[in-house]
């Protein structure tokens, strides 16, 4: 058992890609300066992001709360990391600031379609940042990762609003 | 197109009979043709129908004119201005005001020509900006477009411009490298529409689109070919550590029997047989790598250049580390059978 097993993850590792390929480290890393340069010329509104130091895969950002929204006026930072073969697979995006939205979990993190299994190649960060924007001013209460604030925003919206305000007002300034 | 005629029609009457009216003005009375007015102009015009047919080129200048400003403008609310103008013409005061009405007519039919104008100095700029363009994109090799040239040519995965672009059923274009990476990496689906590409299609370069990105980014294209070509020995050392490892594998596999054999006689040679000489090609493999590693580095520190040398000290440096944790994963497999035993 302990033969068969040992092979196959031997012709796992050796057989199909036996060294991370030279190219992907170096495809991944353009494709992200490439992004950044995109970025820098025409970001999109309210929304900011760069490198955070020299690290080309680890990138802070900011959104600027959508006015209308009970967010509004609040500037949240958001830490976003690129995985190694990145267009193929989704960048990990965290909410550094805390947020009182029933699709962000207590944690940061951002339950979202296009970041999950919803990825495609061809999403760029600024259309995350956007994305992740339409969900302030759309939560969707219906598949939350904070039960409770769901069932506060469906029940309850003003009550809900006025929280989510006051949190904004506490962390996001 | 029926109600479109059934509008044509009664707005081309109108400046027929005024003209004739214009013209007879001389042979008919103005009591008889107040009259007339008041019994309305269908009759008259019936009257002079034959004059209608054959008559001056003016008439039918306009006549031709017409039917071409009313297709140019498909709203009906010329015609249907006209129509009122009509309609309330003969009632009120029909002499006078068919004078005006001609002179309304031709304020309009000015206005038509007018707007008719400007449509067509419009299209004339449109043209002669176009002409512009392409005349400028021939002496300097597309200055004004070639940005969003670029821009609808690139591919979406990798951000360049498509290098061997390769569409999809579903019409949308990726360099064909790009494309065969997202299609094993994230699912055979379009990555812009999402469609699904059908497995069995083998990715074929678009030639036409091909050929236009190299007539229009010689020099990018250049750039990246070159590009991969150096890259190239990269993959064929990559290809000759393989070899050399998978060769020495063989001969220790072949030489190894007959130690392990001596060492002890359990059921379990072959197990044992293949893992030292694996971590040997790890060792092998690292010390390949390394000398990659340093190559790399001695080549951008003759290069000068900071772009390429942090991405290869990058991937070298990756590459190491990976194969560190490889060794030391082979050494502890190789460890394992003895554990177990």
């Amino acid at each position: 058992m302990s033969s068969s097993s040992s092979s196959t993850s031997f012709a796992g590792g050796g057989g199909v890609r036996p060294w991370p390929s030279a190219t992907s480290v170096s495809y991944s890393g353009k494709r992200i300066q490439k992004e950044m340069m995109e970025f820098n010329a025409n970001p999109p509104t309210d929304c900011s992001a760069g490198p955070k130091g020299d690290n080309l895969y680890h990138w802070v950002s900011t959104i600027l709360g959508p006015s209308g929204s009970p967010y509004e006026d609040g500037v949240f930072f958001l830490d976003i990391t690129f995985p190694a073969d990145y267009p193929f697979k989704p960048p990990k995006v965290v909410f550094m600031t805390r947020i009182y939205h029933c699709n962000i979990d207590a944690a940061g993190n951002v339950s979202l379609d296009i970041l999950k299994d919803g990825w495609s190649p061809a999403l760029t960060i600024s259309k995350v940042l956007l994305a992740i924007r339409s969900v302030f001013t759309n939560p969707d209460p219906y598949k939350p990762v904070m039960p409770n604030i769901a069932r506060l925003y469906l029940t309850d919206r003003t009550k809900h609003d006025e929280i989510a305000a006051e949190w904004t007002m506490r962390f996001a300034r | 197109m029926a109600a479109r005629e059934g509008h044509e029609t009664p707005s081309e009457k109108p400046p027929m009979r005024s003209e004739e009216e214009k013209k007879d003005e001389s042979m008919l009375s103005p009591g008889f043709r107040s009259a007339a007015a008041m019994a309305g102009w269908d009759e008259e015009a019936l009257l002079l129908a034959s004059l209608i047919v054959e008559d001056t080129p003016l008439r039918e200048s306009r006549h031709k004119k017409r039917p071409g400003f009313l297709s140019k403008t498909p709203s009906s609310t010329n015609s249907i201005r006209k129509r009122r103008s009509r309609r309330q013409s003969p009632g009120s005061v029909p002499a006078v005001v068919l004078c005006l009405d001609d002179e309304q007519k031709d304020v309009q039919e000015g206005d038509g020509v007018k707007r008719r104008e400007e449509g067509d100095g419009g299209v004339d700029e449109k043209k002669n900006g176009g002409e512009e363009v392409s005349g400028e994109k021939v002496s300097e090799n597309g200055v004004p477009c070639i940005d969003r040239l670029r821009e609808e040519l690139s591919c979406a995965i990798c951000l360049e411009v498509c290098f061997e672009p390769s569409t999809t059923p579903c019409g949308h274009s990726f360099c064909m490298k790009c494309l065969k990476s997202s299609a094993s990496k994230c699912g055979k689906r379009c990555p812009k529409c999402r469609q699904l590409i059908s497995s069995t299609r083998s990715y074929t370069v678009n030639t036409v689109l091909w050929n236009t990105i190299q007539l229009l980014f010689p020099d990018e294209i250049k750039a990246r070919t070159k590009c991969i070509n150096t890259s190239s020995p990269k993959t064929s050392l990559e290809r000759r550590i393989r070899n050399t490892i998978n060769s020495n594998a063989r001969t220790t596999i072949s030489q190894a029997p007959r130690a392990i054999a001596r060492d002890d006689n359990n059921g379990s040679n072959r197990r044992r047989r293949a893992m030292p000489s694996q971590s040997e090609d790890a060792a092998l493999a690292l010390r390949l790598q390394r000398e990659e590693f340093m190559e790399a580095f001695r080549e951008n520190d003759n290069e000068q250049q900071q772009q390429p040398r942090n991405a290869s000290v990058y991937t070298a440096r990756n590459n190491l580390r990976a194969m560190a944790s490889r060794a030391v994963n082979f050494r502890r497999r190789g460890r394992f059978p003895y554990i177990i035993d």
